[in-house]
């Protein structure tokens, strides 16, 4: 079974994009940001964390060498936030992030495109 | 020993135990009621969700809703989702408020309410998706002397009323801060309100231009450059035609024009800083900069350009 890592420290959107993918056949979990996503990262290989701030990814750390091991592809790593600056939004991506999406956001657009992207990796 | 002075004492203690005890109790409390809000907006999350995914036309049904404070917190959970969502279907939600009166409980605590208090529970009600009637019973708040009250009645009626939008932006008395757009511009990405800058960038209402200038710069619309140009030429002296420059700049259009050089030579030296701080951040070229600025300011942009500030500025 794929797994699905949602990390937030907003319990109501970690629980509304929980939600939402409910059905996709995949092992959802939740977390907070920081340590406890990356903790939960190092022990279990997610194909899939949502990250639902920005903050994690400009604190200095290297976050997204703790999310995804060194050599490997995943797990894939999307960002939803309410922030829509394009440096931001650049940046994000240039430091590894797959997926950059805004709030107010498309719950039928997310569910597609992370069935899409569970799909592509069971192929 | 004075047996007062005993007595004193032991009533001394007594009462600060009581008044631990009752500190304590009421920490507890608090506590408790916190931790089962929690519970109960995660059952009426799920459940809200469950209707919007099965879309049968049956009203789902709200636990506890007698109990204090679950009917607020039904409404923050629905306002939750809305604010945070768009392309969900309306109708779901709609029956929702309707079944449970969330509207007319919410305009009752309204009235009820006063100060920041009646603008949150105005805020909820611009969040939820109530019917037209809401616009026209709002409007009396548009008089309030709280200006965050003032600001949610409209936000209530636009959201109610979309049809009378201009209108109701029209008549709103005093400028928009960056904040209260920012508040409009997130119900127009939500898909209340259109994406229509040409009228209101023409408008000759400050508010409206400023609604426009900010779509015009939150969604990249560069063929608004010469509306945008004419503003900063027809009003050299006035704010708005200062955010105009502003938002050229943030479309990383030419500066080297007539209107700018006009605009540019009317700022103050502290104005010009900073529009040369902004260029920057926007990656400007310093090749073209003479033409604008003096000998000095080009050496402080080129300073900044080098610096690390650029990140910052």
């Amino acid at each position: 079974m794929q797994r699905i890592l949602i990390a937030s420290d907003d319990e109501f959107a970690r629980e509304l994009i929980r939600l939402t993918l409910v059905g996709l056949g995949a092992e959802v979990r939740c977390s907070c940001c920081g340590e406890a996503m990356e903790r939960l990262c190092a022990r279990v290989l997610f194909d899939l964390v949502i990250v639902l701030r920005t903050a994690p990814f400009f604190c200095g750390r290297e976050t997204i060498g703790r999310l995804r091991p060194e050599g490997l592809r995943r797990p894939t790593i999307y960002v939803i936030s309410w922030q829509q600056a394009e440096r931001t939004v650049l940046s994000l991506l240039e430091c590894g992030v797959d997926q950059y999406l805004t709030f107010p956001l498309s719950l039928q657009r997310l569910r597609a495109k992370v069935a899409d992207n569970l799909t592509g990796k069971r192929l | 020993m004075n047996p007062f002075d005993t007595i004193g004492a032991a009533i001394a203690a007594v009462a600060a135990g009581v008044s631990l005890a009752l500190l304590l109790g009421e920490t507890l409390r608090r506590r408790r009621e916190a931790g089962r809000d929690d519970i109960l907006r995660r059952r009426y999350l799920r459940i809200a969700m469950c209707a919007l995914h099965a879309d049968d036309g049956a009203v789902p049904r709200f636990p506890m809703l007698h109990r204090a404070g679950a009917r607020l917190l039904l409404a923050e959970t629905l306002a939750g989702i809305v604010t945070m969502t768009y392309g969900l279907d309306g109708t779901v939600l709609r029956r929702i408020v309707e079944a449970y009166g969330l509207d007319e409980w919410l305009l009752c605590r309204v009235r009820r309410s006063q100060g920041y208090r009646r603008a949150r529970y105005l805020s909820l009600l611009a969040a939820l998706p109530a019917d037209e009637s809401i616009a026209g019973r709002v409007v009396r708040y548009g008089n309030s002397r709280c200006r965050s009250v003032r600001f949610q009645a409209l936000l209530a009626g636009l959201a109610a009323d979309p049809t009378s939008a201009l209108r109701r932006m029209e008549e709103y008395a005093e400028p928009f801060s960056e904040a209260e757009v920012a508040q409009i511009l997130a119900l127009l990405r939500r898909g209340v309100l259109p994406v229509a800058y040409e009228p209101l960038v023409m408008s000759p209402c400050g508010n409206l231009r400023r609604v426009g200038l900010s779509i015009v710069r939150q969604f990249g619309i560069e063929e608004a450059e010469p509306r945008l140009l004419r503003i900063v030429a027809d009003e050299p002296a006035s704010a708005l035609s200062a955010e105009a420059l502003y938002t050229l700049c943030s479309l990383r259009r030419p500066l080297i024009r007539r209107e700018v050089r006009d605009r540019v030579e009317r700022m103050g030296a502290a104005e010009r800083r900073a529009l040369i701080r902004y260029m920057a951040r926007e990656n400007y070229s310093p090749r073209f900069l003479h033409r604008i600025f003096d000998e000095g300011e080009c050496l402080y942009y080129e300073t900044i350009v080098r610096s690390y500030k650029r990140t910052l500025a």
